[in-house]
């Protein structure tokens, strides 16, 4: 052989050599967690038509209902264990409704409740007269997939690791009206009892209105049998999370951590009932711009959050995708400091903050933010002029005679005129030497404000306030809300279904952890509780028209717009309602239709 | 030889712990808390203290630092606090065979690609063939990485759909016989190998050819050629070996690469690999899992460089370890 050719041989064994480790990579890499089953799916088309595809945006942190926390493991949860109750939001109320084998908590509005009670384990409680205990009476025909029944005992178990410091469960808020929790340790022996498998009742410190006890005391169960034996320290990293055992329509059938989560229908599920969709296959995929890709190849079948400048777009390249949308429960606000925010951190002493001090100020910032061009420029029908925190999808407490206050720049100059600000030399106003100036902090990623937020600075600017803008890493920012460093934000709130506003407007600064703005307002604690105490909700509805009209007024914050969460769904599922309580509401009843293209 | 390596070893040790211990204090003084998740209405304000007791973060950060030095010491990186408490490096373990599946094929792709068009351009100085190799290596390596990527999800994915816009494998793909899932898993790396491997291809092909064009000038080549050499024979044997020394430094420098992962590419394709662990892990301010990336990392960098000092020593007998 000649030297050339002895070469050549060389260099092509080194480059074989390289194809080989790399192809021994690839290998490694496809054996990875791969656990999955038999194959029943002949190829991908095949595969497809048993198998509805979610695009989700991060995996889930945990299946185990306990510690899951994200928006994710909360689908999933819900997919794969069973559940005391079957809640759903009425929209034509705004009440949300409890449902058991043989009870509801209220009527159904007509033209409502499509949910099966067939889901609950309760076959129907009872309410003390005193409203300090609730009794269950259980089925006796719910099984853990494993065979075992489900028993009264898995919930008094699953309470105890609720309530457990240790584990840090994210839901301990549920346990706080159980016997003891007012003295720091709820007593489970008393607070929670089984006479036996099917009865199971929950114990009061104080007098507890009806949904409210329904609804804390509807936390998920963990099998016991499963569980008993896991010590807490070792709860959150037990391997037993990773093979959750359920009762619910479907069960885990692979997860592979970052990439998919598979879930299968539930053969013998009588909680409600097997799945109809034979698969449903949760897929992370971080990039938006790629999520949308997916939706229109029908790679996916459901992205989520869709932003409104896509619609167009998606909807003319891909005929068989339909956007829905469900709302309001988010909206975006500019925050004022209404008190001195540097003299509190210093002193705890509460003064008015020098510029946004004064609610007449706030008003003039509001009436001076054209929020129905960024509503037009940015959101178009999905948006909604937003007045308070009550969403309008609240409709028993939700105050239609407030009229939002319009933009005005005439209005808001006369205003801030009237307060003692005259522009200076250069066009900004002044007070007393001091200019009206300040930054508006935001947290980077979000396209939405990121707009808003210019709309807001040139619109300051027309009437003499110099507002800078500055964004934040969303940690940061955080943070530096909480440790009350920032004058004027923009961030958002998304709204929980029962009103409990306390925790955002109490005037004890140190208890109410998100009152960032230091609004104070006695009358508006007044109204909380005694909204609380009203052991019918809408009982409350006067003391929640006041508090509109009180945040209205005061305009603690700038309350811009309510979104409507936009989803896409590509046409081949069907039966699928869309409803505020979340967009996969009812889905153990979507079907697939098969695809034209597969012969079968 | 073996000595030189022995006294890079020794340095090596003290600059990585160095590292780590300047990680470790950095991310604790930034902002952010890693219970900050927990912080939000409706969950109860113990949850983030307990959550943060669990993580041994009420300590004082000396103690915090004397803790963990212990347990480094012992070869324990603890646990992830974002990803259900996993062990670190099992975290590392199931991300590194997706990032090093694309890294490797990436770099056989690059420099192959590199080098040939390296060549062909300074062989051709000067020629139209060398000067359209020219633009477009500059303009595919002046093009940001995740706009090409999505470009190619548009072009192959949407318009033309050929390839997967992400993923690894097929839904179903469980199903398939081993043969088809490892085609399948090809079929799905297609795109993302190609866009990191054609930029930096093109960043290859401008060294080659600089090199090479020095080397193609000097007298034992027109040696060589004067003595009847065929031009196969001068170029890839006489010229070739000696303009590799620059692309070796390259070589070096991309083992940290191959296991740190390409952040963007893994996003936009989603692939769970490494940078998309260390990007999360930051974000999370998931303490544990950045120390044990940071130390992944750092070694290979240090350990890449000794590789590169290495092979120079191989291809060139000049000089001498």
């Amino acid at each position: 052989m000649t030297e050339k050719g002895r070469n050549r041989i060389a260099a092509a064994d080194r480059f074989a050599g390289c194809m080989f480790f790399a192809l021994l990579m690839l290998v490694l890499s496809s054996c990875g967690r791969h656990n999955g089953g038999s194959g029943q799916a002949g190829n991908g088309g095949r595969a497809m038509d048993s198998t509805l595809v979610i695009a989700m945006l991060g995996d889930a942190d945990y299946l185990n209902p306990v510690l899951g926390s994200s928006v994710t493991s909360g689908n999933i949860i819900g997919l794969i264990y069973p559940s005391l109750l079957q809640s759903e939001f009425d929209t034509a109320t705004g009440l949300v409704n409890y449902i058991a084998l043989e009870k509801k908590l209220r009527a159904v509005t007509p033209g409502q409740g499509k949910k099966t009670p067939k889901g609950a384990l309760a076959k129907s409680w009872r309410m003390a007269e005193d409203h300090k205990s609730i009794t269950y009476i259980l089925r006796n025909d719910a099984f853990w997939n494993d065979g075992q029944p489900v028993v009264s005992g898995d919930f008094k178990f699953s309470y105890k690791l609720y309530g457990n410091p240790v584990i840090a469960s994210a839901r301990q808020q549920y346990l706080a009206e159980l016997l003891g929790a007012d003295k720091g340790h709820v007593d489970f022996d008393k607070a929670i009892e089984t006479p036996d498998d099917t009865t199971l009742v929950f114990r009061f410190y104080k007098p507890v209105p009806e949904h409210l006890a329904l609804f804390h005391t509807s936390l998920t169960p963990l099998p016991a049998h499963q569980w008993k034996n896991v010590k807490p320290d070792e709860f959150r990293h037990s391997p037993l999370n990773l093979t959750p055992l359920g009762a619910g329509p479907y069960h885990l059938k692979d997860w592979k951590q970052q990439q998919e989560i598979v879930l299968a229908s539930s053969r013998k599920s009588n909680l409600p009932k097997p799945g109809n969709i034979p698969q449903i296959t949760f897929r992370v995929v971080p990039d938006y711009t790629v999520r949308l890709a997916q939706l229109q190849t029908g790679a996916v079948d459901v992205v989520e959050n869709i932003k409104p400048e896509d619609f167009t777009a998606l909807l003319r390249a891909n005929k068989q995708i339909d956007v829905k949308t469900v709302g309001l429960r988010v909206y975006d606000y500019v925050g004022w400091s209404n008190i001195d925010q540097e003299e509190y951190r210093k002193s705890g002493r509460v003064r008015p903050h020098p510029l946004f001090g004064s609610a007449k100020v706030r008003l003039a910032l509001t009436q001076a933010i054209d929020r129905e061009a960024i509503i037009d420029g940015y959101l178009k029908e999905y948006g909604v002029i937003c007045n308070t925190d009550v969403s309008p999808s609240l409709k028993w407490a939700y105050n239609d005679r407030i009229t939002p206050h319009a933009f005005d720049p005439a209005k808001a100059t006369a205003l801030l005129n009237a307060e003692g600000w005259q522009p200076g030399p250069d066009g900004i106003l002044q007070k007393q030497g001091r200019k009206f100036s300040f930054v508006l902090y935001t947290n980077s990623g979000n396209a939405r404000r990121n707009y808003a937020s210019v709309i807001i600075q040139q619109n300051l600017r027309s009437i003499g306030i110099d507002c800078k803008l500055d964004v934040q890493e969303s940690n940061v920012f955080f943070e530096n809300l909480q440790q009350r460093k920032l004058d004027a934000w923009m961030a958002g709130w998304s709204i929980g279904l029962e009103i409990d506003p306390l925790d955002v407007w109490g005037s004890d600064l140190k208890k109410s952890r998100f009152n960032f703005t230091g609004y104070q307002n006695p009358r508006l604690d007044q109204l909380c509780e005694l909204a609380k105490q009203k052991m019918d909700p809408t009982g409350a509805r006067p003391y929640w028209l006041e508090y509109q009209e009180i945040l209205h007024r005061d305009q603690p914050i700038t309350f811009l717009y309510w979104m409507k969460e936009t989803q896409g769904f590509s046409k081949r599922i069907e039966g699928e309602e869309l409803n505020i309580s979340g967009t996969f509401y009812n889905i153990d009843d979507w079907r697939l239709r098969p695809s034209a293209n597969v012969a079968l | 030889m073996l000595s030189y390596l022995f006294k890079r070893f020794l340095i090596a040790i003290p600059l990585i712990f160095g590292v780590l211990t300047l990680t470790f204090f950095i991310i604790r003084l930034a902002p952010g808390d890693p219970a900050a998740f927990f912080i939000q209405p409706g969950i109860s304000p113990n949850v983030a203290e307990q959550i943060r007791a669990q993580y041994g973060l009420n300590d004082p950060v000396p103690v915090q630092y004397v803790k963990w030095l212990a347990n480094v010491l012992q070869g324990d990186f603890g646990r992830s606090f974002s990803r259900a408490q996993q062990p670190v490096f099992d975290v590392i373990a199931e991300a590194l065979p997706i990032t090093m599946t694309i890294a490797l094929l990436t770099l056989v792709a690059n420099f192959t690609f590199g080098i040939l068009i390296g060549v062909i351009s300074a062989i051709r100085q000067n020629t139209f063939l060398d000067r359209f190799l020219t633009v477009t290596a500059l303009f595919f390596y002046s093009m940001p990485e995740f706009w090409f990527a999505l470009m190619m999800i548009i072009l192959f994915a949407l318009k033309f759909p050929l390839f997967p816009a992400s993923g690894l494998n097929e839904i179903g793909a469980e199903g398939f016989g081993p043969v088809e899932f490892v085609l399948d898993r090809l079929w799905h790396l297609v795109l993302p190998v190609t866009v990191l491997s054609i930029n930096g291809a093109a960043g290859i092909a401008r060294y080659v050819r600089g090199s090479m064009l020095e080397v193609i000038r000097q007298d034992y080549i027109r040696t060589a050629r004067a003595k009847g050499l065929p031009e196969k024979v001068v170029i890839f044997k006489h010229a070739l070996r000696n303009a590799l020394l620059p692309v070796i430094t390259l070589m070096g420098s991309s083992l940290p690469f191959i296991f740190s992962g390409a952040l963007f590419i893994e996003v936009i394709f989603a692939f769970p690999g490494m940078g998309r662990v260390t990007v999360e892990a930051i974000f999370a301010r998931d303490y544990p899992l950045i120390i044990a990336n940071t130390f992944i990392s750092g070694s290979l960098i240090v350990l890449g460089n000794l590789f590169a000092d290495v092979l120079y020593a191989v291809a060139d007998p000049r000089i001498k370890l």
